[in-house]
């Protein structure tokens, strides 16, 4: 237990430690687009027709404490961004959370859905396909596996609405229908979302089955050949038993350590599937916010909790190892 | 009947002999042209990059704004046939087609297509078009007596054309450019791309693996820690952060140069974790020992003993991660903050297809993707038989 919790408490710390480096990425990064937010404060003050001058946006910078060292500020940002407070949109001019909040719980939801339709379909596959030894069967496996690599998602997004237009006369874009859209949350808008989340996360999950099939077939055709399962097989233990009770426990330790990056793999392609797809949520807010109007307040914010879920999950993922695993917890403690 | 068996044996001998003293990339060979499906991928690959090089003369028209076709907006592709109502013809032709507006199509453009015997357009073989030059470079250094161009080779030879007219096999965009054309100029700036941006990782991971895995210890923990923390931010979004910064007055090269840049410079860390990987398994081996032991310095023994132990294995990395290249390109073009007009890649040919237009009328747009497909996936087969021929044990998997 003590060795339990002190693995415990060096995973957080170095998660913590992870999510401090890349805010420093992040803020960086923010720094580094043309122009700050108090320019762009006064340039929409001097479009709706106010005269403005130097002195106005310096005095706009001092309002926004601009002024002061870098490192200073990423400091105020990286203890506010902890609390879930990232300061007013440069833009929008709303508070980022606000405008976030539901949306980005939204996108996670997605993603996540995505990725655990993706194990679901490939783990039975991927085992399947490493015991069989049906060739047609694995070289159509693989076939599907190399299209879900060549096929990205925003390709298969486009080529869906093809279809569907040329089909149905419906895009099947959206998350909601026009009377759901600004509604509360209630049975009927939950069974419209629904509706239509299913696309989304069929294209967005669509290269992570991919992309897990080929890894738990590996995985098993690693450890079906090992001595262990001869063993088991020889103790008279057969079949499906013996597939659940051996290998597939032994394959599936590195399927969970690298949940974290399959997680990585699908906010990759969320942005371009939600404008593709017209979504509503962060995805789409964070091209907004890029390539529309510079906004690094809001792409900042977006980008940092992007990472900061996938830091979770890997945190996360690591606890389950270290529970079901012993040695796993003797690695990083010695 | 001896001499036949001695024969035999004496063949046996030989194949064993070459088994043996074979080079590694020999070996790879061997077991690379086996793969049938790998092979098959190597070809369309060769043929795809083969075009997109050839471009010019394979294409019919510039791939700019210069090559476009100012009578044939949005036109649907021509495809050359032999025979229609008027009788067969010995040589392929399309119809000519007229854009008007009168009283008759409410004063609306409106494409006719003239099916007259008069209105066929010949297909021809080698006709003379517009220029093209390969090898050609304008060199701008600071100071005038600096400059200097080396004029190339200029052609002007296309593989075909119709005698009067155009021809758009594949169709027009809503400039009137020959979607055809872009399309083999478009793998061109794929493959452009995916080298600088394979490049610029390639080195990158070079270097930051090599130390890394090469003195181990806290700079390897903390160079670790870095690539770690890279690697968790998803790279997409941070590709568009990065090329947010691009300035509007850059040139296209320029943003070409910039982005193809910014790939390589995210896309490092996987080959740098297995670069250092590899190294820390190989350095404790005696082979190393005894050239320490013997004084080489430490880039001697990277360079002529560790290096060498892997470079099959970099570049079937290298292969894999390029389709990656492509598509993060395409990709960032696709959403506007890639590539622009007048470099042409897929991902600039697709911007406007979301709309409902597009998705209704003009589906002829979509063509390039399947030349897109292709070409990943031949990386893809490709890079899957190298990795399996680089594996000196994939037999013994089997």
């Amino acid at each position: 237990m003590l060795q339990f919790s002190k693995f415990v408490a060096i995973r957080a710390s170095l998660a913590i430690l992870t999510l401090i480096l890349v805010s420093f990425i992040v803020f960086t990064l923010m720094e580094l687009v043309p122009g700050d937010c108090a320019e762009r404060y006064v340039a929409f003050k001097n479009s709706q027709g106010a005269v403005i001058s130097i002195a106005d946006i310096e005095a706009e910078r001092i309002r926004l404490g601009l002024n002061k060292p870098y490192v200073q500020r990423w400091g105020v940002w990286i203890i506010n961004a902890f609390q879930g407070e990232f300061g007013d949109s440069c833009i929008l001019r709303l508070n980022i959370s606000q405008l976030l909040g539901q949306k980005f719980w939204l996108s996670l939801g997605l993603c996540l859905t995505s990725l655990m339709v993706a194990y679901i379909i490939a783990i039975p596959v991927g085992i399947i396909s490493a015991t069989s030894n049906n060739r047609v069967l694995n070289n159509s496996l693989r076939l599907v596996s190399y299209l879900g690599l060549a096929l990205p998602n925003f390709l298969l997004a486009l080529m869906v609405m093809l279809f569907s237009t040329v089909m149905f006369g419906d895009s099947l874009t959206g998350l909601f229908s026009k009377e759901f859209r600004d509604a509360e949350w209630s049975y009927e808008r939950v069974m419209d979302f629904l509706g239509h989340a299913w696309l989304p996360i069929f294209i967005l999950g669509w290269s992570a089955t991919a992309f897990a099939i080929q890894t738990v077939r590996a995985l098993m055709s690693d450890e079906i050949g090992k001595l262990y399962v001869t063993a088991a097989e020889a103790r008279g233990v057969s079949g499906r038993r013996l597939l659940m009770r051996y290998p597939a426990r032994h394959a599936l330790s590195p399927i969970i350590n690298s949940l974290g990056f399959d997680l990585n793999r699908i906010f990759n392609e969320l942005p371009i599937v939600a404008l593709i797809l017209t979504l509503t949520e962060a995805g789409s807010l964070l091209i907004e916010a890029l390539a529309r109007s510079n906004d690094q307040q809001l792409a900042g914010a977006i980008i940092f909790m992007l990472t900061g879920s996938i830091v979770a999950i890997n945190f996360l993922t690591d606890i389950i190892l270290a529970l079901t695993d012993p040695r796993v917890r003797r690695s990083i403690v010695g | 009947m001896t001499d036949t068996s001695n024969n035999q044996a004496s063949t046996d001998q030989k194949l064993k002999e070459a088994y043996f003293t074979a080079s590694q990339g020999q070996l790879i060979w061997q077991r690379f042209k086996k793969n049938k499906s790998a092979l098959f991928g190597a070809w369309v690959l060769i043929i795809l990059i083969l075009s997109g090089i050839f471009a010019p003369f394979l294409t019919p028209y510039d791939a700019t704004i210069s090559g476009r076709d100012k009578d044939y907006l949005n036109g649907a592709p021509q495809i050359p046939s032999f025979c229609d109502d008027n009788g067969c013809s010995l040589r392929p032709f399309i119809y000519s087609s007229e854009r008007t507006r009168s009283i008759e199509t409410s004063f609306r453009w409106v494409t006719i297509v003239n099916t007259e015997l008069e209105g066929r357009r010949y297909l021809e073989f080698f006709v003379e078009g517009s220029e093209y030059t390969y090898l050609s470079f304008d060199i701008n250094l600071p100071g005038e007596a600096l400059d200097f161009r080396i004029p190339g080779f200029t052609f002007n030879t296309h593989l075909f054309g119709v005698d009067k007219g155009m021809i758009h096999i594949f169709g027009t965009d809503s400039t009137g450019k020959d979607i055809y054309s872009r399309t083999l100029t478009a793998i061109n700036t794929s493959m452009a791309v995916g080298t600088i941006g394979v490049f610029i990782a390639f080195i990158m991971a070079l270097v930051i693996g090599g130390i890394s895995g090469y003195y181990g210890g806290f700079l390897d923990s903390s160079l670790q820690m870095i690539t770690d923390t890279v690697r968790t931010i998803p790279s997409i979004p941070l590709f568009m952060a990065l090329a947010a910064f691009i300035p509007d007055v850059w040139s296209a090269e320029t943003r070409f140069l910039f982005i193809s840049m910014v790939l390589g410079l995210i896309g490092w860390p996987t080959l740098a974790r297995r670069i250092r990987t590899h190294l820390l398994t190989e350095r404790s081996q005696e082979y190393v020992l005894a050239a320490q032991l013997c004084g080489a310095s430490s880039s001697h023994v990277i360079r002529r003993h560790l290096l060498p132990s892997f470079t099959s294995y970099i570049i079937v990395d290298l292969v894999i991660s390029f389709p990656y290249m492509v598509l993060s390109e395409t990709a960032l073009s696709f959403i506007g903050l890639g590539l622009k007009d007048p470099v042409n890649s897929l991902g600039v040919m697709l911007q406007n297809v979301t709309s409902a237009d597009v998705l209704l009328n003009y589906q002829w747009y979509f063509i390039p993707v399947i030349f897109f497909i292709t070409l990943v996936l031949a990386f893809v087969f490709v890079g899957d038989g190298l990795r399996d021929a680089a594996d000196p044990y994939s037999d013994s998997h089997k």
